[in-house]
């Protein structure tokens, strides 16, 4: 007889180690979403809400973007833009661009190796869900 | 209060926060969360309010550049006074910080006594030793028990011998809690505090 499970709090509510896990994955999402070219701080919080559900606090990407700018992995430039004001710009140099590969790669044979393992888990949570 | 001095409030305390960075640096960043408000600012239905709030207050704004600028020197630097301040910020955030600092503070304290004891040597020669005994063996420095006159059956075994093994332990122990410290830096990168975040709206994957 399948084990069931009484609902969790900690299911409902991102824990601890949900919060490390996307921590650790941020950085290489700012730079994946830097992939396609130079975007600025703002374009940048929108492209990570929007192919990645990543919402972050505004404050917090640009502490990011300098240390990322600081470790030589993007550059930064201001450009005078239509809107009237600068835009400070980023985009990825080859350090961040090999970084970036490395980490996508990195990501994906984990996560494929791990889908092998947790895939049984979903599939009988989901039988176990009443219709 | 008006919507512009407001703004320019929060700039002002942002970079009266950004310690220990050079001018320019202050000035980019300051001009860079400016027109990030001045851009946010032209939604007709977003408020400063909303926008400073999901800024976050200037201090902690500016902690969050400032330990990523520590860390990021405390990984290039040999300097243990920089990597103790890192350490000593990173502890502030939880007990893994607490266990990385207090490692990096027992490793240097271990090797600055070394080195103390290396340099009393020549000027106190018969205090300064390697005391070996019944139930005791320690580098230390004895007032008192002397190596002329130890406190029977205690006596010290290496003489001059003291300062170049006192130099090389106390170089070692620096050297090495440097290095150690600097790999969980980089090894645990991804928990320093400078990624934390909080939420501005619910949602599934907010950071």
């Amino acid at each position: 007889m399948a084990q069931t499970f009484p609902p969790s709090p900690e299911i409902e509510s991102p824990d601890k180690w949900e919060a490390q896990m996307r921590k650790g994955c941020l950085e290489m999402a700012v730079l994946a979403s830097l992939w396609h070219g130079r975007l600025y701080g703002l374009e940048i919080l929108r492209v990570l809400e929007r192919d990645s559900s990543l919402v972050l606090a505004e404050g917090t990407i640009y502490p990011i973007l300098n240390r990322l700018r600081t470790d030589g992995l993007v550059q930064s430039q201001w450009v005078e833009a239509e809107a009237g004001h600068p835009r400070k710009y980023y985009l990825l140099t080859l350090a961040g661009r090999e970084r970036v590969t490395r980490m996508a790669e990195t990501w994906t044979q984990f996560s494929a190796g791990l889908g092998n393992l947790i895939d049984p888990v979903l599939r009988d949570r989901n039988m176990e869900q009443p219709k | 209060m008006t919507s512009e001095s407001q703004a320019n409030d929060y700039l002002a305390r942002l970079h009266a926060a950004l310690t220990g960075m050079t001018v320019s640096e202050r000035e980019d960043i300051v001009e860079e969360i400016r027109m990030h408000i001045r851009e946010r600012l032209s939604d007709p239905q977003c408020s400063l309010d909303s926008v400073l709030a999901g800024l976050g207050p200037a201090d902690e704004l500016a902690q969050q550049y400032r330990t990523g600028l520590l860390v990021q020197r405390a990984q290039n630097s040999r300097s243990p006074f920089v990597i103790l301040r890192a350490a000593l910020r990173w502890a502030t955030t939880g007990i893994e910080g607490f266990i990385v600092f207090t490692i990096a503070l027992i490793g240097y304290a271990t090797g600055v006594c070394f080195l103390l004891l290396a340099l009393m040597k020549p000027f106190f020669p018969a205090n300064a030793g390697l005391w070996v005994g019944p139930d005791q063996f320690a580098f230390n420095f004895r007032m008192g028990a002397t190596m002329t006159n130890p406190n029977p059956p205690v006596h010290e075994v290496l003489g001059w011998w003291l300062i170049p093994v006192c130099l090389v332990i106390g170089s070692l122990s620096l050297v090495l809690t440097t290095k150690l410290i600097q790999f969980l830096f980089r090894r645990f990168r991804w928990k320093l505090p400078f990624a934390a975040a909080t939420p501005t709206r619910p949602a599934m994957m907010a950071l």
